[in-house]
C-alpha cells in the first residue's frame, strides 16, 4: 500500500521515461546481433508490464482500454522475441501474426476510451476522424500496399505484407477520433497521441522502403519510444481523468491543427492525383474514386451537422432575446405601479383642498418625497430606454414637424425649473424649419439637452437655444455652465460617462441623458456633437435632415 | 341616455383608491371595479359616461374590455380612458386603434387625470 503510493507521487512514469531513453541511446552504441536484440526486448516486455503497473497504480474507473494497451504491446514484445529468434523464417511467420494481433488490441482500445468519453459532439468529431482516416488509407493505398501487391513473392506472402499497412490504417482511425473526441488535453493524452504518431512513422518509413531495413536500423528508435511512450501514458496519474466519462459536453473547438488537419485530408485526392502524375506511375483510379467519394459524403454529413447546430442556437438566441423584452415590459410595470401610487399619494397629500392643511414642515418634507420620486421615475425611463434600445425596440414614428415648434415647447416647459434655478432660458429662431421626425422622441431628445444644460449651470447662467437653417436642421444648445475639457467632448456621449467636472460638482445623474440624446439623433438620420466654450459652458449641436416634402417644395 | 357615474377599473388596490379619492373629490359619482370581467359587467349594468380602464387586469384587460364596450351598441355614449404602466408607443397605438378616447400613463398626476377626466365629460356635454 506504502509502496503504492510512493511510486505514485515519485513521478514514476518520468523515471522510466529517462531511463528507458538512456537505454534507446545505449541501443546504437552496442553491437549489432544479440546483445540489441536482448536490450531492444527488454524495453518491450518492460513497457508491457508498466502499463500494468500504471492500471495498478491509478486505478483508473475504465479498466479495459488500459489492459488492451498492455496487451497490444506485449503482443509486438513478443513478437520482437520471435522474430530475434528466428529471423529468416518464412513470411507469414508466427512473428507475423504476433505483430498483427497487437494492432487491432491497441485500435480496440483507443476507440473504447472515445466510446466511454461519451459527449453529444461525438457524431461531428467521428466523422472529422473518418475523413482523415480515408486520407490516409488513400495514401497507404496507393503508395504502399499497391507496391506489394505488385510485388514479388507469394500470395500469402504478398497478402501478410499487405496487412501491416492495413492496420497502420486501423490504428490511425483509433488515433484520429481519439484526438478529436478526447476534451481533456491531459499529459496522459498526449503521451498516449505520441506513442501511437511514432509507431506510425516508424512503420510508414519502414513501409516505403521495407527492402532496406536492417536490424539496428534507426527505424528501431522510433519503434523503442513508442513502446516507452506507451508506458509512461499509463504510469502518469493523469491517465485516470483520461478514462473517465466525461460530465460536461462541450462544443468542438475550431483549432487550427483541426482545420489544417481536414484541410489536408480533402487535398489527398488532388494529391494523390499529381504525385502519381508527376512520378508517371500507374494511376489506381478506383483507390482515387473511392476514397474522394467516401470524403465528400462525410464532408456533407459534417457540414449537416454544423447546420443543424446553428439552427439551435438561432432557436436559442430568438427565445433569449424574447425573454429579454419580457423581462424589460415586467419590469417596467412592476417598477411604475409603486411609483404610480408614491407619487400619486404624495400628491393627494399635498392638496390644498383637504382640511386639516399641511404645517410648512410636514409639506417640505413631502416635497422632497414628489422631487426624489420624479427622478426616480426619470432614472426607471432612462434605463428602460436603454433597455429597449439595445434589443433594437426603437419604434420610431416619423413626421413632417415644425423643429422650431417642439423646441420652443421645450423651452417652455423648462422654463420653471430654469427659474427655480436662477438661470435664464433663451430661445431664438425664426420661421419653420420642417424635419422628419417622431415628435415624442425629438421633444425627448431636445429635453434631455435643456435639462443637462440646466443642470450644468449654476445661478445667474443663461442657456441659449438657436434653431437655423443650414445643409440640415441646425439646432444648438449654449450654456455658461461649468462644460467640459475639450478631451471629454468625444466620450460625453459614452454609456454612463460622466465628465470630471459633474463628479467633483456633485451634479445628480447617471450619464445616460446624453447617450440617449445621441441614440434619438441618430435613429433620425441626424448628428450630435459637443464642445466646450471658451471661458466656460458648452455648446451642443445637432444637425437634422429636412422633411421631404420640405425639400421638394425648395 | 347613459348616466353621468364614472367606472373606474384596476387591479392594484392603491391605484385604484387612488383615482377614485381624486375623482370623488372633484366631485364625480364613482363606482370601481379590480377586475376586467367585473368591468364590462358593471358598464353594461350603469352605462356610465367614463371608463378609467387599467390594461392590465385579470379576467379580462384593459383592452378586451375596451373592444366589448365598443362593440355593445347600448354603449355607445360611454367614454373610454385607457391607464396603464405600458408606455410604449405601439401601445398607446394600439389604444386608439381600438378606440380608446385618452391615454394616461403610469405614474399620472392625480391634478392631470382630473383634467383630463373634465375634458372628457365636457366633450360629451
Amino acid at each position: 500500500m506504502d509502496l503504492r503510493r510512493a511510486l505514485r507521487e515519485h513521478h514514476v512514469g518520468a523515471f522510466f521515461l529517462a531511463v528507458g531513453v538512456v537505454l534507446s541511446g545505449v541501443y546504437f552504441l552496442i553491437p549489432g546481433g544479440a546483445p540489441q536484440s536482448v536490450l531492444y526486448d527488454t524495453i518491450g516486455i518492460a513497457s508491457s508490464l508498466a502499463i500494468g503497473l500504471g492500471v495498478v497504480l491509478h486505478r483508473p474507473e475504465a479498466r479495459m482500454p488500459w489492459l488492451l494497451f498492455g496487451l497490444g504491446n506485449l503482443s509486438f514484445a513478443v513478437a520482437d522475441i520471435i522474430f530475434d529468434v528466428s529471423p529468416d523464417a518464412t513470411v507469414p511467420s508466427v512473428a507475423d501474426w504476433f505483430y498483427l494481433a497487437g494492432y487491432p488490441l491497441l485500435a480496440v482500445g483507443l476507440a473504447y476510451l472515445i466510446i466511454h468519453a461519451g459527449g453529444h459532439h461525438r457524431f461531428a468529431a467521428l466523422v472529422e476522424a473518418a475523413i482523415v482516416t480515408v486520407a490516409f488509407a488513400l495514401f497507404q493505398w496507393v503508395f504502399v500496399v499497391d507496391q506489394i501487391v505488385d510485388g514479388v513473392g507469394s500470395a500469402s506472402e504478398r497478402a501478410v505484407t499487405a496487412a501491416y499497412p492495413s492496420m497502420d490504417v486501423l490504428l490511425l482511425a483509433g488515433l484520429a477520433g481519439f484526438f478529436v473526441t478526447a476534451a481533456w488535453r491531459t499529459p496522459a493524452f498526449l503521451l498516449l497521441v505520441g506513442a501511437v504518431v511514432t509507431m506510425l512513422v516508424a512503420d510508414e518509413i519502414y513501409g516505403l522502403n521495407p527492402g532496406g531495413y536492417a536490424a539496428g536500423d534507426w527505424v528501431d528508435a522510433g519503434w523503442m519510444l513508442s513502446y516507452l511512450l506507451w508506458a509512461t501514458a499509463a504510469l502518469s496519474p493523469s491517465m485516470q481523468k483520461l478514462s473517465k466519462p466525461r460530465t460536461r459536453t462541450r462544443q468542438l473547438r475550431v483549432s487550427p491543427v483541426r482545420i489544417m488537419l481536414l484541410v489536408a485530408a480533402l487535398l489527398s485526392a488532388p494529391a494523390v492525383l499529381l504525385i502519381q502524375d508527376v512520378r508517371g506511375a500507374p494511376l489506381n483510379v478506383p483507390a482515387v474514386v473511392t476514397a474522394a467519394s467516401i470524403m465528400a459524403v462525410l464532408v456533407v454529413l459534417r457540414l449537416m451537422g454544423i447546420l443543424r447546430a446553428l439552427e439551435r442556437i438561432r432557436a436559442r438566441l430568438i427565445e433569449a432575446d424574447r425573454l429579454k423584452d419580457e423581462f424589460v415590459a415586467l419590469i417596467s410595470h412592476d417598477l411604475r405601479t409603486p411609483l404610480t401610487s408614491i407619487m400619486g399619494y404624495t400628491e393627494l397629500a399635498l392638496d390644498d383642498d383637504i382640511e386639516p392643511k399641511l404645517d410648512q414642515e410636514r409639506r417640505s418634507y413631502l416635497e422632497v418625497v414628489s422631487r426624489s420620486s420624479n427622478r426616480l421615475l426619470r432614472l426607471v425611463d432612462d434605463l428602460l430606454f436603454v433597455a429597449r434600445l439595445q434589443a433594437g425596440r426603437l419604434d420610431l414614428t416619423p413626421a413632417p414637424l415644425d423643429l422650431c415648434e417642439v423646441a420652443q415647447q421645450t423651452v417652455e416647459e423648462a422654463k420653471r425649473r430654469a427659474e427655480a434655478k436662477g438661470v435664464e432660458l433663451v430661445f431664438e429662431g425664426d420661421g419653420a424649419v420642417e424635419v422628419s421626425a417622431d415628435k415624442g422622441r425629438l421633444f425627448q431628445l431636445l429635453d434631455n439637452l435643456v435639462s443637462n444644460a440646466i443642470k450644468f449651470t449654476p445661478e445667474g447662467g443663461r442657456i441659449e437655444i438657436r434653431v437655423s437653417r443650414n445643409e440640415r436642421a441646425i439646432l444648438e444648445v449654449r450654456d455658461n455652465g461649468m462644460g467640459f475639457t475639450a478631451d471629454e467632448a468625444s466620450r460625453v456621449f459614452d454609456r454612463f460617462y460622466r465628465a470630471d467636472n459633474a463628479i467633483e460638482g456633485q451634479v445628480q445623474g447617471t450619464g445616460l441623458g446624453l447617450f440617449i440624446a445621441q441614440a434619438i439623433t441618430e435613429a433620425h438620420g441626424g448628428t450630435i456633437s459637443a464642445a466646450p466654450r471658451d471661458g466656460g459652458g458648452a455648446v451642443f449641436r445637432i444637425e437634422l435632415p429636412y422633411a421631404r416634402t420640405a425639400m421638394i417644395l425648395k | 341616455m347613459s348616466s353621468q357615474v364614472i367606472l373606474v377599473a384596476d387591479d392594484d388596490d392603491d391605484i385604484l383608491l387612488l383615482v377614485t379619492t381624486r375623482l370623488r373629490r372633484d366631485g364625480h359619482e364613482v363606482v370601481s371595479a379590480s377586475r376586467g370581467d367585473d368591468a364590462l359587467a358593471l358598464a353594461r349594468e350603469i352605462r356610465p359616461a367614463l371608463a378609467v380602464l387599467d390594461v392590465g387586469m385579470p379576467g379580462l384587460d384593459g383592452l378586451q374590455v375596451l373592444e366589448q364596450i365598443r362593440a355593445d351598441e347600448t354603449l355607445d355614449g360611454t367614454r373610454v380612458l385607457l391607464l396603464t404602466a405600458k408606455a410604449q408607443e405601439s401601445d398607446v397605438r394600439r389604444g386608439y386603434a381600438g378606440g380608446a378616447d385618452a391615454y394616461v400613463k403610469k405614474p399620472f398626476s392625480p391634478a392631470e387625470l382630473s383634467t383630463r377626466v373634465r375634458e372628457l365629460l365636457d366633450e360629451t356635454g
